[in-house]
């Protein structure tokens, strides 16, 4: 049984032809093959968020948004405790969760979140995220298929990342992925501006976008386009 | 204690061996160690083949036993070469009788005291990885549920070096993803600091931390590591052309002179 949904898989992210594969396809199929509402695959490193391999709609993408810009969530608690963690009804969970996370991501009309780890061997990637608008856990059959879907991403990630020159990211992960650089080429402005160091100028603009209600990336978004500049910016901002 | 309950010990002590610390050679000089105290054989030994394909002696039982096999990979013959090279087991093997099959080969082993060869391939589906070497002090044939027995040490033992490898290779890879992505952030922050010193755009900012990463001949993430902790000034001044370099770390006079150039990487954000 397994190996018929890995196979049925297979034949959908490759095709027919088996031309090569966009990483797009591994959220895309993911939702077709579980009829979830969306799902996101995120990489991270250490207990860190690094980016995300791809996403199926603003919804998912905001969620993995959320979850580099916070630190919490299904894939960080995924990856963190090496195992699928699911919350069938973000609104009213059994265990208090994501404190920072929830609010913004229900008001995006999530209702259930699921996360599954990336992991090949010990070898852990980061976590695969489905989520749905409606309240309730997932099947059996969509249970069974997230999990052969993260097993199949990790592979993915991995033999295109083992073909990639040393040193650089695959381009197949910098084409279809997002890594939030302009969160980074925001950090390096705002140290420039306000002469601190990088991490500081992160800190700065992390509480700027809590004490303002905003996603981090849109304030890196405005830093990076000179709409915002920290060093304009009275102390209480 | 039974043979059975002997086998069963050793198999497990070969799992056991999987679980934390995995030793390849650890592995292989218990596996032979035990064929010789369970099966009934003189002498046990284990060639791998390296990156290269070519075998290498990992684990005697004996050093008269790694002698022999040192003598087989010289001399290019032998038992274990034959099994790596067929994928099939070579089982008693009577070295009164094999001159013809191993003219140096033969002599040698004989005048270590040993009377018949065997080997087994360590392998699973397609892939060989080595053979296992087992010696007999006296001529007869080798039991088939002692050949049967040895056969599952060199599978468990095959398994468990195929799994460790995969498992190395995804770390590796993983680590130089991790690398990878590290680079990328610390490039993209030196970016945003030269986009604000200079009022450039990223696509001129990357352009020109390029272009000074050449002339140093550093490697692009290792020269934004060094703009963004500011140690640039102190490493360049010493190390380089001092004169451009001993100022402030990437100040206007050390960028100006050198024109951005187009880029497959420029036109990124």
């Amino acid at each position: 049984m397994p190996g018929e949904r890995r196979l049925g898989i297979l034949t959908r992210l490759v095709g027919p032809t088996a031309s090569g594969m966009e990483t797009k396809l591994l959220c895309a199929v993911c939702v077709e093959v579980t009829g979830v509402t969306g799902a996101g695959i995120m990489l991270m490193s250490g207990d860190m968020p690094s980016g995300s391999v791809c996403t199926t709609s603003t919804v998912s993408e905001l969620i993995e948004k959320l979850q580099y810009e916070l630190g919490e969530g299904p894939s960080v608690d995924a990856h963190n405790k090496d195992r699928p963690v699911l919350e069938p009804d973000l609104a009213d969970p059994k265990v208090p969760r994501w404190l920072a996370f929830s609010g913004p991501a229900i008001t995006a009309g999530v209702r259930a979140v699921f996360g599954f780890p990336l992991q090949v061997g010990a070898v852990r990637l980061g976590a695969l995220t489905l989520y749905c608008d409606r309240v309730g856990p997932l099947t059996d059959d969509q249970h069974a298929d997230a999990l052969v879907m993260a097993d199949v991403a990790a592979q993915a990630v991995l033999v295109l990342q083992a073909n990639a020159p040393l040193g650089t990211l695959a381009s197949e992960l910098e084409t279809g992925g997002d890594f939030q650089y302009v969160v980074h080429q925001a950090a390096g402005m705002v140290a420039v501006q306000l002469d601190v160091n990088v991490a500081d100028a992160m800190i700065r603009m992390r509480g700027h976008a809590f004490a303002h209600d905003r996603r981090l990336a849109d304030v890196a978004g405005d830093v990076v386009a000179r709409v915002l500049h920290f060093d304009e910016l009275d102390l209480d901002d | 204690m039974s043979r059975e309950s002997m086998l069963a010990k050793t198999l497990i002590e070969l799992a056991d061996t999987l679980v934390a610390d995995f030793d390849v050679v650890e592995l292989l000089t218990i596996l032979a160690d035990r064929c010789v105290d369970v099966l009934d054989v003189g002498a046990a030994g284990l060639m791998l083949a390296g990156p290269d394909g070519r075998l290498r002696v990992m684990a005697s039982s004996s050093e008269k036993m790694r002698f022999l096999e040192l003598f087989e990979l010289q001399s290019q013959e032998g038992p274990c070469l034959d099994c790596y090279r067929t994928g099939q087991p070579v089982v008693n093997q009577d070295l009164a009788k094999v001159n013809g099959r191993w003219p140096r080969f033969g002599p040698e082993a004989t005048a270590a005291g040993f009377r018949s060869v065997h080997a087994l391939p360590m392998r699973l589906r397609g892939s060989i990885i080595g053979a296992l070497n087992l010696f007999h002090v006296e001529v007869g044939t080798m039991r088939s549920a002692d050949i049967e027995a040895a056969q599952a040490f060199a599978d468990v033992a095959t398994i468990a070096i195929l799994q460790h490898r995969a498992k190395l290779e995804a770390q590796v890879v993983n680590e130089q993803l991790n690398q990878a992505l590290n680079s990328r952030i610390v490039i993209e922050q030196a970016k945003g600091m030269i986009a604000q010193r200079e009022g450039i755009d990223m696509a001129e900012a990357f352009a020109r931390l390029r272009n000074q990463a050449r002339e140093r001949n550093l490697r692009l993430a290792d020269f934004a590591r060094q703009v963004i902790t500011g140690t640039r000034g102190a490493l360049d001044g010493s190390a380089f052309d001092g004169s451009a370099l001993d100022g402030s770390a990437l100040d206007g006079s050390a960028l100006d002179g050198s024109a951005p150039t187009n880029s497959v990487l420029r036109n990124r954000p």
